[in-house]
């Protein structure tokens, strides 16, 4: 009973619900939306934004925000890829993307920290940084299937169980960083720093370190998921991740990871990024004209936003009004 | 427990001539508390006396420049916050710092939540803080969220919080400022059984009477001083009163013999929901009119319904006979109300923007040649103004953030002055500036009154009140106290009638 109603409750569960309505209509529409074959091109789609979402939520339940990840993933996937073909192997190249990852993290979260620069600033910053070294770096130069790493290769072609290897890695991702979000103490002050910033001083967190250390999970995540966009692509280019963390900030707040911080977990990010892909592929399989997806996914993003206010307003006016006992 | 019995104790906590300074203010200059266990502690004084910074030194917010304090007999270690509270040193804050988008439970053990096996156990979390709450006599739920509960259950919640770090000394800043009187009565109930079990409780307030209700031993702060200490049943509510204000008040302001003419502004029965309720009062032309009061009393939110920034629910302002739209400041400027807010820097002044255009701002309409404003006209009538209030500025186009804060208030004076206002209401005129410049702004008000202006003043500062004012208008709790002329006002009586007391003329 407590469980149900924990459920019913759960911030997840409206997303959830939306992801049902849009299979169930394409479905309906397009019998061929939920063959095997459907259900499996969302899940090899959605891989790629849901593990940065994942990373992502980290920062934003902290009232943060990384814009740099799309940036970073296109040069790591690039890095990985190069690095093989030079002779440094598979591990050469994703320790350099692990090392990537770390360093702009931790950049990133240094300025955001300690010098308490706005993150939408130091991040957006950090966006055109990488973005321009990664440029410098190809240089025009393209990475190919040939220079992509077997083992990388094969987790884009392959399915165990018939599920793609690639979501399987998301799914790995969510459910450990699930936990640690909800099980670990650390992970726990996130959410307080989030929720009440000045409060979290006084209870004693230490709110820099816990800043710091999460900007640098969130660059490590999105420094090593370069291999599974590479994986995917199968190729790299300098534009690799280009405008990509906006789809990964759209995931997040489709999923209940309020912007305003202090709430939402990985799953419900997990689940915006899959129903922003589920709605791309309704509306391919709907025939609506595939230019529609986008002005689709942001008027969810203003749903999601305007549905998330009114909670709060609503429970704003209440407080006002003071409760029973009062 | 006899009244005085703890005091055969070792003291818990001894802070011995702390001194703290913010750059050049000098917040606490020799301030000492001693604590028993098993007292209930008032700690009093005015606002700005300094219980504040000596608290959030104890809280670890601050750093004592110098001083000692010891707790337990041992040398207190001023690290932060987390310290304070490992120390046993609990802080429950006037504002609330409870975190809305967590569970009660989590509330209660953040920062040190139950681990079993090095993980979160949200169970054992929830039983303990359920026990908590059953101990502190309240049916709370610890499974739900913190967002939307009443201030009193977040102050349950808070000592809940107190209780779980087995905190020998607790600080209340101000609990009951919010409360309702039932609330009042269960929280003293829970501060009565946390003096039993041997805490020892710091409760400030402004209402002595919960103070002399409640509290066994009391400290009285002035001007970031210790000035007094006593048992509550040796002393009176007069007396400590005069501990509290203890000074002469200064000869400081130049108060000019007024012209007190007809009434300008009518106030009648002004109310607003949770803010303040039937508040009446008549301002005349060539009257200072102060408005006192604690901090949080409704003085601020009572002038801005006036001016029309605020709504309000009931009641009526009349100006000259007309009665005001509500919520229009733009109407109440047009028909001759000025008002220089609290807050210089947010609500009074474009810090980035230039002398001239912050003075001119209320004249656009007549600075403008059709969607232009006159560049060359506005810089002059900038200028002039500036004189006729001796402001200190290099170039009339500099940012007004580069004057000190005396010349800012000048600006936002002038910018009110010159709307030439039948009333002007000035709200903490003088607040964070020097003297000198205090000097002249009491001056230039006393001036503006004998010249006909009604002029409404706000202040904090009782001898800025009784210098400058004709009558004096005390409110408490968002409601009239009690109104005192000029030759009746007296530093006791304004204290007596804001902390809830009756004053016999």
């Amino acid at each position: 009973m407590n469980a149900l109603r924990n459920l019913v409750k759960a911030r997840e569960l409206p997303v959830f619900l939306a992801l049902v309505l849009v299979v169930g209509i394409a479905g309906i529409a397009n019998p061929g939306f939920i063959s095997a074959t459907g259900a499996r091109d969302i899940l090899l789609g959605v891989a790629i934004v849901a593990i940065l979402a994942v990373g992502q939520t980290f920062v934003i339940v902290m009232r943060h925000i990384d814009l740099s990840v799309g940036s970073l993933i296109g040069f790591t996937s690039f890095l990985i890829g190069d690095l093989y073909s030079q002779g440094y192997g598979l591990w050469g190249g994703l320790a350099a993307a692990l090392g990537v990852g770390m360093l702009v993290g931790g950049i990133n979260g240094f300025l955001v920290a300690y010098l308490r620069l706005p993150s939408l600033v130091v991040t957006l910053g950090g966006l055109y940084v990488v973005r321009g070294i990664f440029n410098d770096y190809a240089f025009g130069r393209t990475i190919t299937a040939a220079m992509v790493p077997p083992e990388v290769a094969w987790i884009g072609l392959n399915r165990l169980g018939g599920i793609p290897v690639l979501f399987l890695i998301g799914l790995v991702l969510v459910i450990v960083s699930g936990f640690i979000m909800r099980r670990v103490r650390a992970a726990r002050d996130l959410y307080a720093i989030g929720s009440n910033p000045a409060a979290a001083e006084l209870a004693g967190i230490p709110v820099a370190r816990r800043v710091f250390t999460a900007f640098v999970i969130n660059g490590s995540i999105a420094g090593l998921a370069g291999a599974v966009m590479l994986g995917r692509f199968n190729a790299a280019n300098a534009n690799s991740g280009l405008a990509l963390e906006l789809v990964v900030i759209a995931a997040c707040v489709v999923g209940g990871v309020t912007i305003a911080g202090g709430s939402g977990s990985v799953w419900g990010a997990f689940l915006g990024a899959i129903l922003l892909q589920a709605i791309t592929r309704a509306i391919g399989a709907l025939g609506i004209p595939q230019f529609w997806q986008q002005a689709f996914n942001g008027a969810l993003i203003i749903l999601a936003i305007a549905f998330d206010k009114y909670l709060s307003t609503r429970v704003k006016t209440t407080t006002i009004m003071g409760s029973d006992d009062a | 427990m006899l009244p005085t019995e703890f005091l055969a104790s070792e003291p818990v906590l001894v802070m011995d001539h702390v001194a703290k300074s913010f750059g050049g203010v000098r917040a606490l200059v020799d301030a000492s508390l001693t604590l028993y266990p098993g007292e209930v502690h008032a700690l009093l004084g005015e606002n700005g006396a300094g219980k504040s910074t000596l608290l959030k030194t104890l809280a670890g917010v601050h750093r004592a420049d110098s001083g000692s304090i010891t707790l337990e007999g041992i040398p207190f270690i001023q690290g932060g916050t987390r310290d304070s509270i490992e120390q046993g040193v609990a802080v429950i804050y006037q504002e609330p710092s409870l975190f809305p988008d967590l569970t009660l439970a989590e509330n209660v053990f953040i920062g040190r939540q139950l681990t079993a096996g090095g993980l979160v156990d949200w169970l054992a979390m929830a039983r303990r803080s359920l026990a908590l709450f059953e101990r502190l006599g309240v049916t709370l739920d610890p499974h739900s969220k913190a967002r939307g509960i009443s201030i009193a259950d977040q102050q349950i919640v808070e000592i809940a919080k107190a209780l779980s770090t087995d905190a020998r000394v607790i600080v209340m800043d101000e609990p009951t400022a919010a409360l309702s009187s039932k609330e009042v009565e269960r929280l003293f109930t829970v501060v009565r059984n946390l003096r039993e079990q041997g805490s020892a409780v710091v409760f400030v307030s402004h209402r002595l009477d919960e103070v002399f209700a409640l509290c066994d031993r009391m400290t009285v702060m002035r001007d970031g001083s210790t000035v007094g200490r006593a048992m509550i049943s040796d002393t009176s509510e007069p007396e400590v009163v005069k501990m509290m204000v203890g000074r002469e008040v200064s000869e400081l302001f130049p108060k000019l013999e007024p012209k007190i003419g007809d009434v300008v502004l009518e106030v009648k029965n002004l109310s607003l929901a949770g803010q303040f309720a039937d508040i009446s009062f008549d301002v005349r032309a060539g009257e200072i009119f102060a408005l006192a009061g604690l901090v949080g009393s409704g003085r601020s939110e009572v002038i801005r319904a006036v001016f029309g920034i605020d709504s309000y629910d009931s009641g009526s302002v009349i100006l000259e006979g007309k009665t005001l739209p509500k919520g229009k400041p733009s109407v109440s400027m047009e028909r001759g109300i000025a008002l220089v807010p609290e807050d210089r820097r947010q609500q009074g002044l474009f810090m980035a923007s230039s002398i001239a255009r912050n003075v001119a701002v209320t004249l656009l309409k007549k600075l403008s040649s059709g969607l232009l404003v006159r560049r060359a006209d506005e810089e002059n009538t900038a200028r002039r103004w500036a004189g006729t209030l001796q402001v200190k500025f290099a170039d009339i186009a500099d940012p007004v953030e580069k004057l000190s804060g005396g010349n800012q208030q000048k600006i936002v004076l002038s910018k009110w002055l010159a709307t030439e206002p039948r009333v002007l209401i000035v709200d903490e005129p003088t607040r964070g500036i020097d003297v000198g410049t205090k000097a002249e702004v009491h001056k230039l008000l006393s001036q503006k009154a004998q010249q006909g202006m009604a002029i409404i003043m706000v202040s904090s500062e009782l001898p800025e009140v009784l210098g400058m004012a004709d009558r004096v208008f005390v409110m408490r709790e968002g409601k009239h106290q009690g109104t005192l002329d000029r030759a009746e006002a007296d530093p006791e009586r304004i204290i007596t009638l804001a902390t809830g007391g009756v004053v016999s003329v």
